[in-house]
């Protein structure tokens, strides 16, 4: 029995001495392993920092000469760099990788079985700027990974090309699909020529896909499509698409977002959120001659309304803050008549008021600190 | 001749930006982390700090709050260098008391201009 005990012991002493000698032998050797790849690196990324310092124009063919070996331990850091920088710096980078095939192979693993080479060369095609890459990139749109599909998305957008916009926008109208914030965000980033696409995409028979549109068009300053969006906040059946109209109405800031927006104001049985989303945009908007509708919401039964309403004025500047102030005005004076004062109970459209005018003024002496300072 | 503290954990960025520098005619100091900032600023205050936001042991943010709240700093024209590019940033880099802000990813040579732009101006 004890002999047993014995060798059970001692084969357990074995097993923890043979594996802690297989770690530190692993640790020696991934040590080893790294010491080398930085000594190889060293030179290369030395050589590329000095050629990307000087934009591209000194020391190109010896970074192509460079050895396989030493240039993939210096690739991974250059890759990093490559996100960080733009103007000639970048231009001189993306050459180098270029001529070394780097765009090659990351087209190359694009059609990896491996979802994180899949998603590491989508990163790379970004951010080389690859036009050529976008086909590629927009079918990795519908990649059954999440993690691939939105690498593809904010590679799309650091490549910029307005093509790829009705692919983003066909990609959100699926089940597996990508983050709106995110479509929105790459769609801007496709620039104004992007624009003509999100526009007929208002036609989108999918509410999402109309709304994140919608955003980006207000994010883009797409002030050729206002009547367009105009449209869609007096006739789309859906109420967050005729609020997400109503708000970037406001965001473009043109005279022809005035009436629309007004009409969506009134009458009172309209949806609350469209009527907050109407004042709010027309406080955007910057129109005095929104004043009167605005100043009529006041006394609203919504308190939301109101509330966006007073505040809408207070963003409207003098014109806006004069009618806040008449509405307090107004309520003194039927106070004084009625003999109750100080001790009259306040209206909620003179409370509104008050509350939007206190913002005014503490807004106003910050800005006199700021610029006394 | 005008003495640049670069600030910026990143030493290949530090090195692409402070090489550029040093070819526009800059003298430049270099410091990877918050902490060494501080130190070299309050020795010998330099003309102008470029300043990463996100770095280890203390942010470009708290620097610049320090920076602006001592006697010997306050003045120093600080621009930020920074991968947050929202709103919010922006205004709170200027609340900590940034002259000017640039976003990664960046050109070095328009970095370059600010610097020169930010001495003229406050250079007079």
């Amino acid at each position: 029995m004890l002999g047993v005990f014995t060798l059970v012991i001692a084969v357990l002493v074995v097993i923890v001495a043979g594996t802690s000698v297989a770690i530190i032998a692993v640790r020696v050797l991934r040590q080893a392993r790294h010491r080398r790849i930085a000594a190889l690196a060293a030179g290369p990324r030395r050589a590329l920092l000095n050629f990307v310092a000087d934009n591209g124009e000194q020391g190109g063919p010896d970074l192509v000469a460079i050895p396989d070996e030493a240039w993939q331990a210096a690739e991974p850091g250059a890759l990093a760099l490559l996100g960080k920088l733009r103007g000639e710096a970048h231009r001189a980078l993306v050459s180098v990788f270029l001529r070394r095939g780097v765009a090659r192979r990351a087209l190359g693993n694009l059609h990896s079985r491996s979802r994180v080479r899949r998603a590491k060369a989508a990163q790379v095609l970004g951010d080389l700027e690859l036009r050529q890459a976008v086909p590629e990139l927009c079918r990795l749109l519908t990649d059954r990974h999440l993690e691939v599909r939105v690498v593809a998305v904010r590679a799309l957008g650091r490549i910029g090309d307005p093509a790829a916009a009705w692919r983003l926008i066909a990609a959100l109208d699926r089940s597996d699909q990508i983050p709106s914030l995110l479509a929105t965000h790459t769609l801007v980033q496709l620039g104004p020529e992007a624009e003509v696409t999100l526009s007929a995409a208002l036609d989108h028979p999918q509410a999402r896909v109309r709304a994140v549109c919608l955003d980006a068009l207000g994010l883009l300053g797409a002030a050729g499509s206002v009547h367009r969006i105009a449209r869609v906040l007096t006739e789309d059946g859906t109420l967050d698409v005729r609020v997400a109209a109503a708000a970037n109405l406001g965001k473009l800031g043109t005279r022809a977002g005035l009436e629309p927006l007004t009409a969506a104001l009134t009458p009172a049985t309209r949806p609350t959120a469209l009527r907050t989303a109407a004042a709010k945009a027309l406080g955007d908007l910057g129109a005095t001659s929104a004043v009167p509708a605005l100043a009529a919401l006041l006394d609203d039964e919504q308190f939301w309304v109101a509330h966006e309403a007073a505040h809408a004025l207070r963003r409207l500047g003098p014109a806006g803050q004069d009618a806040l102030r008449a509405v307090i005005e107004q309520e003194a004076g039927r106070a004084r008549s009625a003999g109750v004062g100080a001790h009259a109970r306040p209206s909620s459209a003179a409370g509104h008021a008050r509350e939007a005018l206190a913002l005014a003024a503490v807004a106003a002496a910050a800005h006199e600190m700021a610029t006394v300072g | 001749m005008s003495n640049i503290l670069l600030v910026e954990d990143d030493p290949d960025i530090r090195h692409l930006v402070s090489y550029r520098l040093t070819r526009a005619g800059f003298t430049v100091t270099e410091a990877a982390d918050g902490v060494t900032a501080l130190h070299e600023a309050r020795g010998e205050p330099p003309d102008l700090i470029i300043l990463d936001v996100r770095m280890p042991r203390m942010s470009g943010l708290e620097v610049c709050r320090e920076l602006r709240a001592g006697a010997r700093t306050a003045l120093v024209p600080i621009i930020m260098l920074t991968a947050r590019a929202r709103q919010q940033d922006l205004e709170q880099a200027y609340a900590a008391g940034a002259t000017d802000y640039v976003v990664k990813p960046f050109s070095p040579r328009e970095l370059v201009d600010r610097v020169e732009t930010v001495l003229a101006r406050v250079t007079g």
